[in-house]
């Protein structure tokens, strides 16, 4: 489909340049000036971004909640190595998202449609809207939590989320939007800090890596921290995210080895993270707090005051505010880049408000309806916040499938197309995906209509 | 022609070239908003994907029962 390096000249008959070609061509005249340099750390830097955006905005309220709620329940022995299983599975699946979205400069939502139908391309499009907008919701709950901590309300939450979404939108650049996020995601490490700050056993610590214990519990509660562990490293958004940001950013072919890096990167980060906010969380273990009571209020974050001190307690609701905003700014943008697609209209941080407006609308639109639902009275924000990511799970193999579809389409990828190893690996991927996310949608139903006991 | 339509012509021409040296001929906008051929599914993978695709609803719609029935 693609010739690296390849010329279109206006002048010659090819395609007519718009705002959006001239703001990317601005952007890959920088990466060809690193390449013919061999500035290879200038290079990666300019490549990196996707990948750790997408690995790290996962690392949202929820999913952080969901690693707490993991060590707070179970301590480190089965989590501590499972966290880094699943990353390096979302490494497999957003590998492909990157390649599909650099070898064909279009997004996952378009893509779908146009090559197997319009009806999968809408089912892809609908789930994707549902499990974004339940997953905003408890972004913005996220924010609430750890805003109040510091005894503020949840119309800060709103207006910060708000404000840093539509920050981010001005400017009119992908460049601009990716690095700004890419300086908030950082601060994702503020999970690390928190870990160092509640002093784990390191002997425990190490320990628990022999993967020698598998927590007791329940077998519903297992599935639920199972499901919501899973959606917490590979949800819909991502795979709509990461592709559509590898063709907005202008990756080619010849850069898929930097954005394996990249993805590589994030995977890493987000498994450190992720695992320090574990950690945090195993230090009410000993203390018997559940830890996700009084979610709706500063649950953990108060909890981790009491048992390891208040700079513990104040990391921990720091980040979960970070969390929550990368998410919003990164899973708004899956939402906006989905909506364009689809509909056929121009989707990209690249083009004008005025040339974009669906794309734009979309953007502030869906995350400014998930923080309305915060302000409501009385909404069950606790139960919307712990289901978010279980849904995403279970909506998760159809887009799953349709993803090593096309990573498979020897039309579209070229010599780019999966090797049967990342084939054999992405299908094991969906497989226990569905089986995990099916087992806890069955079993709890059962439990609802008291088919069988709890 | 005038000084200011040749400075402008200069431009656009400056502008063209930026455009020539580093973008890939499908990476523009024009390009890619063309669509790409539809793939034909064979029978066997249409009734794989509805038949996951069925699957996917009905556990969904367990887990939202399970959430409303959760709330009361």
């Amino acid at each position: 489909m693609s010739t690296p390096e390849l010329v279109a000249s206006p002048l010659l008959g090819g395609p007519l340049a718009t705002e959006e070609d001239a703001a990317r061509s601005h952007d890959r005249a920088r990466v060809h000036h690193a390449r013919s340099q061999r500035r290879h750390w200038r290079l990666l830097w300019l490549l990196v971004g996707p990948g750790i955006l997408a690995m790290l905005g996962e690392n949202d309220g929820p999913s952080m909640i969901a690693y707490a709620s993991d060590g707070a329940q179970y301590g480190l022995g089965f989590f501590v190595p499972f966290i880094p299983i699943l990353f390096a599975m979302a490494y497999v699946v957003q590998e492909m998202c990157m390649r599909v979205g650099a070898v064909t400069h279009r997004g996952y939502g378009e893509l779908v449609l146009q090559r197997y139908g319009r009806a999968w391309g809408l089912f892809g499009a609908g789930d994707l809207t549902l499990t974004n907008l339940v997953t905003l919701i408890a972004e913005f709950v996220a924010i609430r939590v750890g805003l109040a901590y510091f005894q503020l309300g949840a119309g800060v939450a709103v207006a910060l989320g708000m404000a840093l979404v539509v920050f981010t939108l001005s400017g009119g650049r992908y460049w601009r939007w990716e690095r700004i996020v890419l300086g908030l995601a950082l601060f994702n490490l503020l999970f690390v800090a928190a870990a160092i700050l509640v002093k784990p056993d390191v002997g425990t610590l190490a320990s628990s890596f022999t993967f020698s214990r598998f927590p007791g519990g329940s077998f519903n509660t297992l599935l639920l921290l199972l499901a919501s562990t899973i959606g917490a490293t590979v949800t819909p958004w991502m795979i709509f995210f990461q592709q559509s940001a590898s063709a907005d950013k202008g990756m080619t072919p010849t850069d898929v080895r930097h954005g394996r890096y990249d993805t590589a990167l994030g995977a890493a980060l987000a498994a450190v993270c992720g695992i320090g906010a574990l950690i945090a969380g195993a230090a009410l273990l000993a203390h018997g707090d559940s830890g996700i009571q009084g979610f709706a209020g500063a649950g953990f974050p108060q909890a981790l005051t009491r048992v390891a001190g208040g700079a513990a307690g104040t990391v921990f609701a720091l980040g979960l505010i970070e969390a929550g905003a990368v998410a919003i700014l990164t899973i708004s943008a899956s939402t906006a880049y989905a909506a364009g697609e689809c509909v056929g209209a121009t989707h990209s941080f690249n083009s004008s408000p005025r040339g974009a407006a669906l794309f734009y609308t979309a953007n502030i639109g869906v995350a400014l309806l998930a923080a309305l639902v915060i302000l409501i009275p009385g909404a069950p924000l606790l139960s919307i916040a712990l289901n978010a990511n279980v849904l995403a799970t279970v909506l998760l193999p159809v887009s799953l499938v349709l993803m090593v579809m096309l990573a498979n389409d020897r039309g579209l990828m070229g010599r780019w197309a999966n090797r049967r190893s990342t084939n054999v690996v992405g299908i094991a991927v969906i497989a226990f995906v569905g089986m995990c996310g099916a087992a806890y949608g069955i079993d709890s139903f059962l439990q609802a209509v008291h088919v069988v006991g709890s | 022609m005038s000084a200011i339509e040749e400075r402008d012509l200069q431009r656009q021409e400056r502008f063209e070239d930026d455009l020539i040296m580093h973008l890939e001929r499908d990476q523009f906008v024009a390009e890619t908003s063309r669509p790409v051929p539809r793939a034909p599914l064979s029978t066997r993978a249409s009734a794989w994907l509805w038949a996951l695709r069925v699957f996917v609803v009905l556990v969904s719609a367990m887990v939202i029962y399970t959430f409303v029935a959760g709330l009361h």
